[in-house]
């Protein structure tokens, strides 16, 4: 289940702006997920782009080789509000078993 | 490839023959490791031997890239040739090969990084 | 592309060796683990070139230019990094199995036909 809690994080971290893999480590790390790894973030990162969610560029960087950067398409757009909607459904009845003693 | 080729399998001769001029080239003790596969393979075979291509293939790329490393071929293989291929071709035990070679590979990674 | 072709000394198999000789000796070692265990496991992206390993070279030589260790990159379970980035794909042993599977249907076909 957390996997794919994490693709959908992933999604609105792209759908925001365009951005790249360590980028998005970065900021996952930041936001207080410690233990998610470069590794990890690029499994989820190949499976959307095999999964044609994602749009993708390949710039120059000014440290190492090209990066790749990432934007959601159509499809990544769609997917993304399909993960929020059942995030919703979850974290809702989680609630509701919580409340009810 | 063309009809006849396919039905005569001799499509399939020159890839055998191009498997066998790739095994020359490996070490000795390596081919030897070949026999073995092969032979212990080939009971898993179609009649013609088709479906076991893209297995052999991988193998041998296995041996060509680990001898070119210098790791002995037993390093590679283990000693249970038998349940390395039934393995391969995903018959009963690769599940535990599978934790095998991932523990062997984690294991490896260890040891070379010096932790 | 076959991993044959890749192999027997063609210009990307090469280049793509060439990547990995100038990769920092820790990333080296990790991704030379990481090659032989989908040798063996036989993922079908090997042959289908779609850049299962040259993608783990991209990873690794940014991280190595952020100056990042190889495990931090991976995480320290690489089994695991390596099974998730071919979770979905069918292995040759899957479509061995598949073959396998295939013919014993059409033999009890034949024979039920026969019983028809």
């Amino acid at each position: 289940m957390l996997k794919g809690v994490l693709e959908g994080c992933v999604l609105e971290i792209i759908s925001r702006k365009e951005t790249y893999g360590y980028e998005i480590t970065r900021r996952l790390n930041t936001l207080g997920f410690t233990d998610i790894v470069d590794g990890t973030v690029y499994t989820i990162l190949v499976r959307l782009e095999k999964n044609k969610l994602v749009d993708i560029e390949k710039k120059p960087s000014d440290m190492g080789p090209p990066r790749k950067f990432y934007t959601l398409n159509n499809a990544g757009r769609e997917e993304l509000s399909r993960f929020w909607a059942k995030w919703e459904f979850v974290s809702s009845k989680i609630n509701e078993l919580k409340e009810k003693k | 490839m063309d009809f006849w080729e396919k039905v005569t399998g001799s499509d399939m001769t020159k890839k055998l023959r191009s498997f066998e001029a790739r095994t020359k080239k490996l070490p000795a003790d390596y081919q030897a490791a070949w026999e073995k596969i092969t032979a212990n393979l080939w009971q898993y075979s179609d009649f013609t031997g088709r479906n076991l291509m893209p297995i052999l293939d991988g193998v041998l790329g296995l041996l060509e890239e680990t001898a070119a490393d210098g790791q002995s071929v037993q390093e590679v293989l283990g000693d249970d040739i038998k349940g390395f291929c039934s393995a391969l071709v995903g018959e009963e035990g690769a599940k535990s090969f599978r934790d095998k070679w991932r523990k062997q590979l984690n294991n490896n990674i260890a040891k070379k990084l010096g932790k | 592309m076959r991993i044959q072709n890749i192999i027997e000394g063609k210009k990307e198999w090469r280049a793509h060796m060439a990547r990995v000789k100038a990769l920092p000796q820790d990333y080296r070692i990790v991704y030379k683990e990481i090659q032989k265990y989908f040798f063996k496991v036989g993922p079908v992206e090997l042959t289908e070139g779609t850049g299962l390993l040259s993608g783990i070279i991209d990873l690794f030589e940014e991280g190595a230019a952020l100056g990042k260790g190889v495990l931090e990159v991976t995480g320290s379970d690489v089994a695991a990094f390596c099974d998730d980035l071919i979770k979905d794909s069918k292995t040759y042993a899957d479509i061995y199995q598949e073959s396998v599977n295939q013919e014993v249907n059409k033999a009890i076909k034949k024979v039920t036909d026969k019983k028809k």
